[in-house]
């Protein structure tokens, strides 16, 4: 974990040092999420043309898809696995092949059959999968079987050389998260608040 | 890469993750049944083995029994693998069997012990006409309606296997199960006489539909009992473990 909070610049800088096939956690602050998707998605990803496979539970692939083109960040080689829209009832009639639905956060297997699915398919050599958030994640499924999903998730992702990034939003975060995505990650980076 | 085991020769399915739930691949002339409700994705299961046998130029034959072939092809999962072109060069065939039911002058609902022996002839002499090393019969169960009785089920299943196991091929079988039951197939003869056993399934777990697979038996070969949950995708087959700590089972 770095010792203070890390801006977009920092944040990609402390991706680039790790090497293929690290899991990462990047606990932030709510106020730092811009800077988080800048420092991740543009600065590292994009800048090392990687596919991004982007997992939100927390807002819809379109809001985030809004979000990127507000910060002007190119968005062709981000790929959203989409497990909050179904449910909020907001899921696109068309389906585009930028983003890949899965019905609810709470099926687990089938987000990371949707994730295996785009790494096949990705033709780029390094790959980048962000999970936002796992609080979001958390709210629908009980720590026992997000462990698990972690586990066999980022295990799955280690033996085909793509990054692995896990936000944790610090405000909503409990000592049994924290917990789990340590168990998992073999780095740690945080991006807001510093802790009193 | 999947593990090995080494006995019997394997003939790999070429869907990754069932190649490693069976340590290497299902044992060579092994008569397999895949059995399970409707929309579980058996009919795509069996076509991708066949199809990935034919691109590794094992000579295929899906005999259809319950859907017209040209309709099949329409309307099977566009697989980024698949290329007409297999079945242009006869690597990949499709045989409608009413057609040989029509052929062979099977024209009664019921079978008699003489006309399954014929039948089983006429898809054995097909199969080594054709110098086929895979088989997908689609379905079984279908086939089975017109026999009646456990017997000529059995008598059938028997004489198919045998055949096709001679001849070296390895065979899949599909059948099919009320959604709602706990039997392996529909008449409770299948699976006794098949090298191996493959059920395919939708587990409902908090409202969630889930499509699942898991190989009961397979003679010849050690393999993973384990349940795991499927997605059909233009890749193919794809696999991952079931989640233990959200199983109601």
């Amino acid at each position: 974990m770095t010792d203070g909070p890390a801006d977009a610049q920092q944040i990609a800088a402390e991706l680039s040092e790790t090497p293929p096939s690290s899991a990462v956690s990047l606990q932030m602050s709510v106020d730092n999420y811009l800077d988080v998707i800048r420092g991740v998605v543009d600065l590292f990803a994009n800048k090392k043309e990687m596919d991004t496979i982007y997992v939100t539970a927390t807002i819809s692939s379109d809001a985030i898809r809004r979000v990127l083109e507000a910060l002007d960040i190119d968005s062709s080689r981000v790929y959203f696995v989409d497990c909050i829209s179904h449910i909020m009832m907001g899921a696109p009639a068309q389906q585009d092949e930028h983003t890949t639905l899965v019905e609810s956060p709470t099926m687990l297997e089938n987000l990371m059959l949707k994730v295996e699915y785009l790494i096949r398919r990705s033709q780029s050599k390094g790959k980048l999968v962000v999970i936002d958030s796992i609080n979001s994640l958390a709210i629908h499924n009980s720590n026992w079987i997000l462990s698990e999903f972690l586990h066999i998730l980022v295990s799955g992702l280690r033996s085909r050389d793509a990054y692995t990034v896990i936000l944790s939003v610090e405000e909503h975060s409990t000592p049994e998260i924290s917990n789990m995505v340590n168990l998992v990650c073999d780095h740690g980076i945080r991006a807001g608040k510093k802790e009193a | 890469m999947p593990a090995k085991s080494a006995d019997r020769e394997r003939c790999q399915t070429g869907i990754e993750g069932l190649d490693t739930i069976l340590y290497g691949g299902i044992p060579r002339a092994n008569t397999v049944l895949l059995t399970g409700s409707c929309g579980t994705g058996k009919t795509s299961l069996a076509l991708e083995f066949l199809i990935h046998g034919a691109i590794k130029g094992e000579n295929s034959l899906f005999v259809s029994v319950t859907e017209n072939s040209e309709k099949l092809l329409a309307n099977i999962i566009p697989y980024k693998f698949f290329d007409r072109g297999l079945i242009k060069s006869g690597r990949l065939v499709f045989v409608d069997l009413p057609i040989m039911y029509e052929r062979l002058g099977m024209s009664k609902p019921e079978l008699s012990m003489e006309e399954i022996d014929l039948l089983v002839s006429a898809v054995g002499d097909l199969a080594r006409e054709l110098g086929t090393k895979r088989l997908v019969v689609d379905s079984i169960t279908s086939v089975c309606y017109k026999l009646k009785t456990s017997e000529k089920i059995r008598d059938f299943i028997l004489k198919l296997s045998k055949t096709l196991s001679d001849l070296g091929c390895t065979s899949i079988l599909v059948g099919e199960v009320a959604a709602e039951s706990h039997a392996y197939s529909s008449f409770g003869v299948e699976e006794a006489i098949a090298d191996g056993v493959v059920l395919m399934a939708n587990m409902e777990r908090r409202g969630d539909l889930l499509r699942t697979l898991q190989v009961i038996k397979m003679r010849g070969t050690m393999h993973s009992r384990a349940k795991y949950v499927l997605d059909l995708t233009p890749v193919g087959v794809l696999l991952v473990p079931l989640l233990k700590g959200g199983s109601t089972a």
